[in-house]
């Protein structure tokens, strides 16, 4: 291995220095706070677009919005700025932006693949527009929106040092990670790095574990896909 | 009830051409190739879409059950769930559809399996449960749509005689869209056979059989293997 690269006992050693005197504990959770807030605002955009396109002149709409995710979030940088006066908000704007493109191209897709016999079946019974919405839609693509999601956090999660690199004041373990990577520590780069990807697989396990508590049907439907 | 010169097409091709018989109490089976329009002519049936041409008489959507072939229930509710939201969205109050879905369940024998998801339910109980969901609330018509597919046959037994007990006793009229031509005579009073006549563009009622047994049978499967 190179001599450039730090030993795993001088990242392990890095990780408590960071955590004990560093600030890792309060940057992680600053960070944890914009994911929330970013991932809160994208689920409301998200989901209020995607469920709309059960009309279908929402449609083109939904459409034309999710190409935006080709943009990319460099250029955007300016007009959100203007738009939210910067700090924290900028970054919950560009992060809800980042995450809600993807969202919506799946969710929306979840919505349009819903056989026409489900909303034919709920309607059959008597129930009416919205009950008909309601099961065939909202509650029958539960487990495939919250899989969706958990997709989509991860992509967030991923982009959470871009978006804190942008604007640095409020902290947060991007802002940690290329601050240690300017001075080239590369322990504690490496440490952060290691902190991320944990973090990144316990959302991932705790996002899993919910949708197997919310639709504790899904796992009953690999041996019946018609279902 | 009367299906009345019932035409309709779909992206320019005619489906039905003319499609017209009386349905009485008891079990009607139409029976036709794949493909000839049984599924459109029960969506007409149910209300769900209208015919271009031609109208159901004698019964309103709200009184027709309709059990679907691939989405019979609602996949993320259990089954006593499916049942009691049918009641709900009937218009009975929570307790009281609490009952009639237990009540129910009881009657199709599925009392064991009140929590399990449809998922989890073998084919013919899983056709059970959902008739069950369409009778949870009066009906005057059920449509089953391909109720014996994809069924063993201690199922189809099964299925075949809950269809019959429940035309027996609670005086529905059922139809049977199937192109299962055995289960189809074992089950029904009265087979309407669907097929696209010569100079017709699209199905018609070609035959209205009230006998059942060996002949009917070589005589429809002779048919279909023409229409083949």
């Amino acid at each position: 291995m190179s001599p450039l690269l730090p030993s795993l006992g001088e990242v392990w050693h890095a990780l408590g220095d960071l955590w004990w005197r560093g600030g890792l504990g309060p940057e992680l959770f600053a960070t944890l706070k914009l994911v929330g807030a970013g991932l809160a605002v994208s689920l409301v955009l998200s989901f209020a677009l995607a469920y709309a396109t059960v009309l279908p002149y929402v449609r083109p709409i939904v459409n034309g919005l999710s190409k935006l995710r080709f943009l990319g979030l460099t250029g955007l940088v300016f007009p959100f700025t203007l738009a939210t006066g910067g700090g924290f908000a900028l970054k919950v704007a560009l992060l809800a932006f980042g995450m809600s493109t993807f969202l919506v191209t799946a969710l929306a897709r979840i919505v349009a693949e819903v056989p026409r016999a489900r909303f034919d079946h709920v309607r059959s019974l008597g129930a009416s527009n919205a009950r008909v919405f309601y099961e065939a839609v909202v509650r029958g693509t539960l487990d495939r929106a919250i899989d969706a999601v958990r997709q989509n956090v991860a992509m967030g999660w991923a982009m959470i040092t871009m978006v804190e690199g942008i604007a640095r004041s409020d902290g947060g373990i991007g802002a940690l990670l290329l601050a240690e990577n300017k001075h080239f520590r590369l322990a504690e780069v490496y440490a952060v790095l290691v902190v991320v990807l944990l973090v990144g697989l316990a959302i991932d396990l705790a996002m899993r574990g919910f949708g197997a508590l919310a639709c504790p049907y899904a796992r009953y439907e690999a041996r019946h896909e018609d279902l | 009830m009367k299906i009345c010169n019932v035409h309709t097409s779909r992206e320019g091709t005619v489906v039905l051409d003319g499609v017209t018989f009386d349905v009485d109490a008891g079990i009607t089976a139409v029976l036709g190739p794949s493909g000839i329009g049984k599924t459109t002519l029960l969506r007409i049936i149910a209300g769900l879409d209208r015919p271009d041409r031609g109208e159901v008489k004698g019964v309103r959507p709200r009184d027709v059950g309709v059990v679907f072939q691939n989405y019979p229930l609602i996949r993320h509710r259990t089954v006593e769930d499916n049942l009691f939201v049918a009641a709900r969205v009937g218009g009975l109050d929570a307790p009281r559809a609490r009952k009639r879905a237990e009540e129910m369940l009881a009657r199709v024998g599925l009392e064991d399996r009140a929590t399990f998801y449809p998922a989890q339910l073998s084919g013919g109980q899983r056709q059970r449960a959902a008739i069950a969901q369409q009778l949870v609330l009066p009906k005057h018509l059920l449509l089953l749509d391909e109720p014996f597919s994809g069924l063993d046959p201690g199922a189809l037994a099964d299925v075949c005689e809950l269809v019959a007990e429940v035309a027996k006793e609670e005086g529905h009229a059922i139809i049977v869209v199937t192109h299962d031509i055995r289960a189809a005579l074992a089950v029904s009073s009265r087979i309407v056979l669907l097929d696209v006549p010569a100079g017709a563009r699209g199905a018609r009622v070609v035959a209205v059989h009230d006998a059942k047994g060996q002949d009917l049978e070589r005589e429809i499967t002779r048919r279909f293997r023409r229409a083949a």
